[in-house]
C-alpha cells in the first residue's frame, strides 16, 4: 500500500481511501520497525493473547446473536397479540354493523309507527275539538244569534221562559249555545234559583238580564228559530209578560267567542265507554241494585 | 489453528452461557460486533501477509469496539443514533469487503 501524503489524501474519494485503507495502517508501522531492529522475531510470540481476543470475539458474537433472536421472539410475539387484537376488532366491528343495520331498520319500523301514531293523534284532536264544540266541553269561535231578554217589571224571567227559546235555538240548527257566557253542554238543564234562573251543572247563579248567545248560521238562524215551536212560545210569553227583549244577528265580522263549560262537566262516574258488545262484562257491583 | 479453537471456545461459552448484557449497553452490541467483525478480518489478512502482530490487533480490537460505541452512543443523545449507525455499518463493511478480498486473493491465488 503506498504511502500517502496529506495533501494527497484530500483528493483521493473518500470511498477510494477507504477501500485503500481498509488494513489497519500500524500492522505494516509495526513490521516496519521490526525489520529496522533487525526483527526475525515476528512469530517468536504466542499467539495467546490474539487466541484470547478471538474467544472474546466469539463470545460477543453469539451473545449479540442470542440477545436478538430474544428479541425477535418478543417482536414476533407482539405482532402475534397485535394480529389477536386486530382480528377481534374486527369482529367487534362486523358485529357492531349488524347492530347498526338492525337498529336502522328497528328506526324504519318505529318511524311507520309514529307516523301511524301520530296519523291517528291528528283524527283524535279533531274528533276531540268536534266533539268539544258539540257538547259544550271546548270553546268556540264563530257568528250566529245573539237574544237579550230581561225582568218586566214584578214578573222575573223563569226557566220555563228560557227553555222553549234554547229548545228553539237549538232546533234552529244552533252549534253552541251559551247563557250569560255559561255554556250549555249535553248534560244542562236550566232550572230556577230562587227568582233567577241557574244552569244545572255549571253550579253559577245567573242573573237577569239574560244573554242569550248561539252559534248557528247568521242568514237563516232568526227565521228559523221564529218557525220553531220553542221560538214561537218564548215570543208569545215574552210578549205576554212583557219581558223586554231584543233578537240580532251576529256575523262573522265580529264573532262571538263562547266559553268552555268547567272541565268537571267532562267527568263521568257511571258511563262506561263502549256499547254492549264492547263492554260483555257485567256491569260493576257497586252500580247493580 | 489457536485462534479458531478460541473462536469456537468463545462461542461455545457464550452459548452454554447466554450473559445478559446490560439493557444501557444493549443498543450498543451489535455495532461493536460489527467492529470486533472488522478488526478480525484486518487481522486475518495482516496474518496473511505477514505482518501479523497481536499486540496490534488486541489495540485495533478494543479500539475499534469502543469508538464504533462511542460513535453510536453520542448519535443516539444527538438524535441521529440510527443514522449515525447506518454510517459506522457502511465504513466498517467497505473495510470488511476489502479486507476479505485480499484474504481471498491470497488463499486462492486469485
Amino acid at each position: 500500500m503506498p504511502e500517502t501524503t496529506p495533501a494527497e489524501r484530500v483528493n483521493i474519494p473518500l470511498l477510494t481511501l477507504i477501500t485503500q485503507q481498509s488494513l489497519d495502517e500500524d500492522y505494516r508501522h509495526v513490521a516496519e520497525r521490526r525489520a529496522r531492529e533487525g526483527g526475525g522475531s515476528t512469530r517468536r510470540r504466542t499467539l495467546g493473547t490474539a487466541t484470547l481476543v478471538v474467544a472474546a470475539f466469539g463470545l460477543l458474537v453469539t451473545v449479540a446473536a442470542v440477545q436478538n433472536s430474544e428479541r425477535a421472539g418478543v417482536e414476533t410475539a407482539r405482532r402475534e397479540s397485535l394480529i389477536d387484537t386486530i382480528d377481534e376488532r374486527r369482529a367487534d366491528v362486523a358485529a357492531l354493523e349488524e347492530r347498526v343495520v338492525d337498529l336502522q331498520e328497528l328506526d324504519v319500523s318505529l318511524q311507520d309507527n309514529l307516523d301511524d301514531v301520530t296519523a291517528a293523534t291528528q283524527s283524535a284532536l279533531a274528533r276531540v275539538e268536534r266533539l268539544g264544540t258539540v257538547t259544550g266541553l271546548g270553546g268556540v269561535t264563530g257568528p250566529g244569534v245573539r237574544i237579550t231578554v230581561d225582568d218586566a217589571e214584578g214578573v222575573p224571567v223563569s226557566h220555563r221562559d228560557l227553555r222553549p227559546l234554547v229548545n228553539g235555538l237549538w232546533q234552529a240548527g244552533a252549534e253552541a249555545i251559551t247563557i250569560n257566557d255559561q255554556r250549555l253542554t249535553a248534560r244542562s238543564a236550566i232550572r230556577n234559583s230562587g227568582i233567577t234562573v241557574r244552569i244545572v251543572g255549571n253550579n253559577q247563579a245567573l242573573s237577569p238580564p239574560y244573554v242569550v248567545e248561539a252559534i248557528g248560521d247568521p242568514r237563516t238562524m232568526q227565521a228559523d228559530l221564529m218557525e220553531t215551536s220553542g221560538g214561537l212560545l218564548f215570543r208569545a210569553t215574552a210578549e205576554q209578560f212583557g219581558f223586554p227583549w231584543t233578537m240580532n244577528t251576529v256575523d262573522n265580522d265580529e264573532p262571538m267567542a263562547l266559553e268552555a263549560a268547567p272541565p268537571r262537566l267532562m267527568r263521568l262516574r257511571s258511563a262506561v265507554e263502549g256499547n254492549a258488545a264492547q263492554n260483555p262484562q257485567k256491569p260493576r257491583k257497586e252500580a247493580s241494585p | 489453528m489457536i485462534a479458531a479453537l478460541g473462536l469456537l471456545v468463545g462461542i461455545v461459552l457464550g452459548v452454554v452461557f447466554q450473559p445478559d448484557v446490560p439493557l444501557g449497553l444493549e443498543p450498543y452490541l451489535p455495532i461493536a460486533v460489527v467492529a470486533a467483525l472488522d478488526a478480525v478480518f484486518g487481522a486475518l489478512r495482516a496474518y496473511l501477509d505477514g505482518i501479523f502482530d497481536d499486540k496490534v490487533f488486541v489495540v485495533s480490537f478494543v479500539s475499534n469496539v469502543v469508538i464504533a460505541a462511542a460513535i453510536v452512543f453520542l448519535g443516539d443523545k444527538l438524535g441521529v443514533g440510527g443514522q449515525l449507525t447506518t454510517g459506522v455499518v457502511v465504513v466498517l463493511g467497505i473495510r470488511i469487503f476489502s479486507n476479505a478480498a485480499a484474504i481471498r486473493r491470497h488463499l486462492f491465488h486469485a
